[in-house]
């Protein structure tokens, strides 16, 4: 069988659009910080991002070690060009698109969002991409669809962390439908106006500002719509300390470890600890997804 | 040989200067920013991790004698307040840096998270043989009393892999390295425990060290 590369299938102005299209997100996004009446506004945080060099450098991606720096160190080795993403639960018999095919014609826009990782720390990253909804909006859902289910590649040969049974591969998340279209919630395919590093979930990942880090996944290549909540990786290797939901929430410890509080990094060896908030701050624009649920029984 | 015996001839307070240097070196990195994005866990989980390598190490050394005649027995006592200092070293960028010296929240630590309650009485069963690791205490105690509480290791080195097992969220190459070694240790001792009550005549010179 002849494998058919990248550039076979590709019209070559797309091909090699390609990078630079993901070039334009620099200018793109510097064109945002620029103008004060875009969106960036509305959802970014004022917060001071971390620096490009820690938000590369202290990762959690386990299917390149367990280690905060094996990402840095290993995730070269993931071929994310070409890339597809299957689809699943929609109506239209087209199932399979290449990157370049759901990029084309998005805003793309850049969000400084607060991530707070479910292990006690925090960053404020500038994420470039779009709205989940955007992409959501273009496919043919089908109606009963209540959840979103997303998965990571699982290719042992590039991801040195899948070849150990560390977690139940692939690595799997999923969102509520009115989760995934809420206005937040993102699709990262850049990182500080350039592309997204591998270590940071290259090419496409979720990032879901107002739930602890483990939700937002990195390098999706399946997105189901279904009706029943989805199998969520860490939800089942250890249901009583992770929950579908995750919402950042200061009230609701770890059974081991405390939320009240997080480490912010870059703030040193003496930096004092922030005070975390509900839904990581974002209370204002997604606390009515939540109004009315317990908080404490759905976590 | 001749590197055998010089490391025989290794003055104590060198090994003492040598082992201990991590921690100011290790300080001093987190303050200049070289210990990564978290210098504060990273600092914590070094000392940690030193902590329970030199608790390894002083354990391994009866084995040693008794399995490959390599005998390291006069660094022991050395190796051991090594690993104390580290795990008070831990204890103190815990405190003093992690939470802030908050007794507030020290108190809802010890209450609430296992991994931290394991990790407290892990050092606390470890202060009576700080205490009592001088040639004063050793003079002054009767051998068997001497020896009863230089057991206790054993406990601290159970609760404190417990403590690295607790505070982990997934099974890590480190996690079964330390577990395998530790776990390799104590069935060491198990059976050189029985085999001492059977075999005391000829066991007895390297076993109760």
């Amino acid at each position: 069988m002849k494998v058919l590369k990248y550039s076979d299938v590709t019209p070559q102005n797309l091909y090699l659009n390609r990078r630079k299209f993901v070039e334009a997100l620099g200018l793109t996004s510097l064109a945002l910080v620029a103008s004060p009446t875009t969106a960036k506004q509305k959802y970014s945080t004022s917060a001071k991002p971390n620096t490009i060099d820690e938000i590369t450098n202290y990762n959690n991606f386990y299917e390149f070690g367990t280690s905060k720096t094996d990402p840095a160190k290993y995730a070269h080795s993931l071929t994310t060009d070409p890339w597809e993403i299957t689809f699943e639960g929609v109506a239209q018999n087209k199932k399979k698109y290449d990157l370049a095919e759901i990029l084309k014609g998005k805003a793309i826009q850049e969000r400084i969002y607060r991530l707070r990782c479910v292990e006690g720390w925090s960053m404020v990253i500038p994420w470039i991409g779009f709205p989940l909804r955007d992409l959501i909006n273009e496919l043919e859902v089908n109606n009963n669809a209540k959840f979103v289910a997303f998965e990571t590649v699982y290719r042992p040969t590039e991801m040195r962390g899948q070849k150990r049974a560390t977690l139940d591969w692939p690595y799997r998340e999923g969102l509520t439908m009115d989760e995934a279209l809420h206005p937040l919630t993102f699709i990262a395919t850049g990182l500080y106006g350039k592309e997204l590093p591998n270590q940071n979930g290259a090419p496409f990942r979720l990032v879901v500002p107002w739930k602890y880090g483990f939700k937002s996944i990195k390098s999706i290549t399946k997105i189901s719509f279904m009706e029943e909540q989805p199998y969520t990786t860490w939800s089942s290797e250890n249901p009583r300390e992770y929950g579908f939901y995750s919402n950042v929430n200061p009230n609701v410890d770890h059974p081991r470890w405390s939320q009240a509080t997080e480490r912010v990094i870059g703030e040193g060896l003496f930096g004092k600890r922030r005070k975390t908030e509900l839904f990581n701050g974002y209370i204002e624009e997604v606390g009515d997804l939540y109004k009315g649920m317990d908080l404490k029984k759905y976590y | 040989m001749a590197s055998s015996s010089l490391f025989r001839s290794l003055p104590i307070s060198l090994l003492y200067c040598i082992l201990l240097t991590p921690i100011p070196l290790y300080f001093y990195w987190g303050t200049v920013d070289q210990l990564g994005p978290d210098p504060l866990r990273s600092l914590e989980h070094k000392y940690g991790e030193l902590g329970l390598i030199f608790l390894l190490a002083t354990l391994s050394i009866s084995p040693l004698f008794k399995y490959a005649k390599i005998n390291l027995v006069r660094y022991r006592r050395c190796i051991g307040l090594v690993a104390f200092y580290y795990i008070v070293s831990h204890i103190c960028v815990y405190f003093f840096l992690d939470i802030g010296l908050s007794i507030d929240i020290l108190l809802s630590d010890l209450q609430k998270r296992y991994y931290i309650i394991a990790g407290f009485f892990a050092f606390i069963t470890l202060i009576p043989l700080a205490l009592t690791s001088n040639n004063f205490a050793l003079r002054k105690l009767n051998i068997k009393t001497w020896n009863k509480i230089h057991s206790f290791v054993y406990i601290a080195i159970i609760l404190s892999i417990f403590h690295f097992i607790l505070m982990s969220k997934t099974w890590t190459v480190e996690l079964y390295f330390y577990t395998g070694i530790t776990t390799f240790i104590l069935i060491l001792k198990i059976k050189s425990t029985k085999l001492y009550k059977k075999l005391s005549t000829y066991s007895n010179a390297d076993i109760s060290k």
